[in-house]
């Protein structure tokens, strides 16, 4: 009955006995038909996937032939560049990508794909062509409009796009997309700004809402500091003003890459903020800025700190090295009960050089089997301190 | 397309930088013979005489140190330079490379006119 009324007389023929099945029998055929149809529906369209990858293989690769030939051809083999004429004012020909082949909306892209790839592959003069082709040819309204697409990750094609070739963004299209809700785009959005922007690359920290994670401060850490000609300004702005936690421990990274000492004084006042994570960073940053005039106050904080601080704190004084925390550093190595704390208390004082040779002779002689071993441990050179 | 004779040969997992950087060699006269690997590279050394060697360093196979270090104990390979092209651009990776017995070391992406300057340099020493 089921059957019946679903396919009609024709199932009927073919399964004539079908009715009297008992119920449970009928519903086993009927999911064993609707099983195999699955099936038959699911490996079709797989082939179809494959045959049409495949089939898109071959056309890419033999596009990507000719377009490879073409921009070797036009731009490697530039005979202007050659001849010692900037490639600002060389002679580029762009007939030849003017053909009814790049009317079709692939083929620019792969055009696109391929100036990136070959962008990324030569530098010099020619780079300089590579975007003047680009450019002449208007490849970079494709990819401003990906910007404008609902989809995060056409989005996310069209800022490495113009960030590849070097094309500039407006901040009013690029800043909303530096503190966005995705982490990919917002991230590449932040790397985008950073390299496109070269007057105020770092503009983005004042609005900045969303954290930055700490993959995407190594991402931005590469950047910055592997990109030519990037203005460096000086980072105690965000260290005192940015309510963004993440961006205040990001840029005293930036602080000691940069060595900017005129930063100490708003470093110094993050030593009071409430946030012990922050407070480290602030503490480790003035250690490696070798800011010792705040030692004393460093020392004096000590016993009021998280142990994230308390050994901070301990690093710091190793990295002065003034000499003056010595009683200090032994005490703390001899009183602890905390291995990190003994470790880094032997650590700073080994760090002092000649300055405490006989203070750690004297307590490898004096100490424990346990303290011992933390001494000779400390004091291997191969050990990064 | 007329050839001065110099054999080249180059080695390079990147297919664009490989194409492309045989034609600019090849435009200038060099004969060029192409390996994707070290392997097939290592191929060509024990069938053939060069007169200068340009690697990638991270390669499929046998890497461009592995590589250098076999072509320079070759014995047909003594004297023959050396020129190293890679994206590592570290100290060390640099360090490294010369150390093992390249003559010069280009880091990518690559100008090709200055490829070609320290290749003509290289073959006249």
């Amino acid at each position: 009955m089921l059957l019946d009324s679903l396919f009609g007389p024709f199932f009927r023929k073919y399964f004539y006995y079908y009715d009297s099945y008992p119920i449970v029998i009928q519903i086993a055929i009927l999911l064993t038909g609707v099983a195999i149809t699955t099936t038959f529906i699911a490996y079709s369209s797989i082939l179809t996937r494959r045959a049409n990858g495949y089939l898109k293989d071959v056309r890419s690769k033999k596009i990507n032939q000719f377009l490879d030939n073409l921009i070797t051809d036009h731009i490697i083999f530039n005979e202007d560049v050659m001849n010692g004429i900037s490639p600002q004012e060389a002679i580029l020909d762009i007939t030849p990508f003017t053909k009814p082949v790049f009317k079709q909306k692939w083929v620019k892209q792969a055009l696109i794909d391929r100036l990136i790839y070959f962008s990324q592959s030569f530098s010099g003069d020619r780079n300089v062509l590579f975007r003047r082709l680009f450019m002449e040819l208007e490849l970079e309204k494709l990819s401003f409009k990906k910007l404008k697409s609902i989809s995060n990750s056409t989005k996310i094609v069209g800022l490495v796009e113009l960030t590849s070739m070097g094309i500039a963004v407006a901040d009013v299209i690029i800043l909303p997309l530096t503190n966005s809700k995705n982490r990919k785009l917002r991230s590449e959005a932040r790397i985008a700004y950073i390299k496109l922007s070269k007057n105020d690359p770092f503009k983005f920290f004042d609005d900045a809402t969303e954290p930055l994670l700490l993959w995407d401060q190594l991402e931005l850490y590469k950047i910055i500091t592997t990109t030519e000609g990037l203005t460096i300004p000086n980072f105690a702005r965000w260290i005192t003003y940015s309510p963004n936690k993440s961006i205040v421990s990001f840029c005293l990274k930036l602080v000691i890459h940069y060595n900017q000492h005129e930063a100490i004084p708003a470093i110094v006042k993050l030593l009071s903020t409430k946030d012990h994570y922050v407070r480290a960073d602030a503490i480790n940053c003035l250690g490696k800025l070798k800011a010792d005039s705040v030692e004393e106050h460093l020392v004096s904080i000590y016993n009021n700190q998280p142990l994230r601080c308390q050994l901070e704190i301990l690093k710091a004084l190793g990295r002065f090295g003034t000499g003056r925390q010595i009683n200090f550093l032994r005490s703390e190595f001899l009183r602890s009960n905390d291995f990190d704390i003994k470790k880094n208390a032997a650590r700073s004082l080994i760090n002092h050089g000649m300055q405490t040779k006989e203070i750690v002779q004297q307590l490898i002689d004096t100490a424990s089997p346990d303290n011992a071993i933390i001494l000779k441990h400390c004091m291997n050179p191969l050990i990064k301190y | 397309m007329a050839t001065n004779g110099t054999q080249i040969l180059l080695i390079d997992d990147d297919e664009l930088i490989l194409k492309v950087i045989n034609r600019i060699l090849q435009k200038e006269g060099y004969v060029v013979t192409t390996a994707s690997n070290g392997k097939d590279a290592l191929e060509y050394l024990e069938r053939d005489k060069f007169d200068l060697l340009i690697t990638d360093l991270m390669m499929p196979y046998s890497n461009g140190f592995e590589v250098i270090s076999r072509f320079k104990q070759h014995p047909n390979a003594a004297g023959v330079p050396i020129i190293v092209i890679s994206s590592v651009g570290t100290e060390n990776a640099v360090k490294e490379g010369l150390n093992i017995g390249a003559d010069d070391y280009l880091r990518k992406p690559i100008m090709p006119d200055e490829l070609l300057i320290r290749v003509r340099r290289l073959l006249k020493k």
